[in-house]
C-alpha cells in the first residue's frame, strides 16, 4: 500500500491508467459523493447536481491549472446508444463530455435533454409555418 | 465576385437566389471542418453536430465533437441554419434514454430527489 501511494504521488500518469477511489465533496452543492454505485470506476461528476471540476485535461493526466467548476450544458448520446453530459468550464470555457454514471439524478439529466424545447429561438409559431409549407 | 460557398461535408451550396456568406459551420448538416486543434497542429477532421447548448440568455449554440481527435468546440447558431436538422440534434437524446421514461418519478424517489414530470396522472405502481 505504501508502495501504491508513493506511485501516485510522483508518477504523473498514475492516473491515466487507476482510476482515482476517493470520496469527494461537491464544490458546487457540497454533496458528499463516494465512488460505489456510479456502475463504472471513474466518477468524475456530482450525482446530484451533475457538475464536475477542470482537472484534466486529457482523461486522468491531471495537468489542468483551472480547476474551475465544470457546468452541464447538455447531454449528447454516443454511437453505443448511451448518454454523455457535456460539460463547459465555468472559467476558461472547454467543453468536455462524460458518460453518465448508474445513480446521477434522472430529472436533472431529463431537464437538461428538454431544455432546447422548452427556449422560444425555434418557436411553436416556426414549426407550425414549416409543416404548413410542407403539406404543400 | 465572392466565392460560392460550398460544403466539403454534405457539399450543399445555396442557391443562386440565395445569400452566400461565410459560415462557420455548414446551415444544411451543421458540420464543418476541424482546422486546428488545442496544441496548434492542423488536424482536418469532421466537426459533426452532437448537442445544443441553451445559454442563459436564450440563444443557441451548437457543440460539435471532432470525428478524429475527439475535441468538443461551441459554434455560434446562425439564422440559416436548417430548423429540421437542429430540432434533430435536440430530440436525439429523447429517443434514447438511458432510463425506462414511465418510471423517472420512482427513480427519483429512490435517490432522494424530487420532481414532476408534468404528466395528469402520478405514477402509482404496487
Amino acid at each position: 500500500m505504501n508502495r501504491e501511494n508513493k506511485k501516485r504521488k510522483y508518477d504523473k500518469k498514475y492516473f491515466r491508467r487507476h482510476p482515482c477511489t476517493d470520496a469527494f465533496t461537491c464544490k458546487e452543492c457540497g454533496w458528499l459523493v463516494v465512488t460505489g454505485g456510479a456502475g463504472s470506476r471513474h466518477r468524475n461528476h456530482c450525482p446530484n447536481c451533475l457538475y464536475s471540476v477542470h482537472l484534466d485535461n486529457k482523461p486522468g493526466d491531471r495537468s489542468s491549472e483551472c480547476h474551475g467548476r465544470m457546468e452541464p450544458i447538455g447531454v449528447g448520446v454516443r454511437k453505443n446508444g448511451e448518454w454523455a453530459i457535456i460539460h463547459r468550464c465555468k472559467i476558461c470555457g472547454k467543453i468536455s463530455s462524460n458518460r453518465v454514471a448508474a445513480d446521477d439524478n434522472p430529472m436533472k439529466l431529463m431537464a437538461l435533454a428538454l431544455r432546447p424545447f422548452g427556449s422560444q429561438t425555434i418557436s411553436h409559431n416556426d414549426i407550425k409555418n414549416m409543416t404548413i409549407t410542407m403539406e404543400g | 465576385m465572392k466565392k460560392q460557398y460550398k460544403c466539403p461535408v454534405c457539399g450543399w451550396t445555396p442557391a443562386a437566389d440565395e445569400p452566400n456568406n461565410e459560415w462557420e459551420h455548414c446551415p444544411n448538416c451543421l458540420s464543418s471542418i476541424h482546422v486546428e486543434d488545442e496544441m496548434g497542429f492542423e488536424c482536418g477532421g469532421v466537426l459533426e453536430p452532437v448537442s445544443i447548448w441553451v445559454k442563459p440568455c436564450g440563444e443557441w449554440e451548437i457543440i460539435q465533437r471532432c470525428r478524429d481527435c475527439g475535441e468538443m468546440k461551441n459554434s455560434q447558431m446562425s439564422e440559416d441554419d436548417s430548423p429540421l436538422k437542429i430540432l434533430a440534434v435536440a430530440s436525439k437524446p429523447l429517443a434514447f434514454p438511458p432510463f425506462p421514461l414511465e418510471r423517472i418519478e420512482e427513480l427519483t424517489k429512490i435517490m432522494g430527489g424530487c420532481g414532476d414530470v408534468g404528466g395528469y396522472y402520478h405514477e402509482q405502481r404496487k
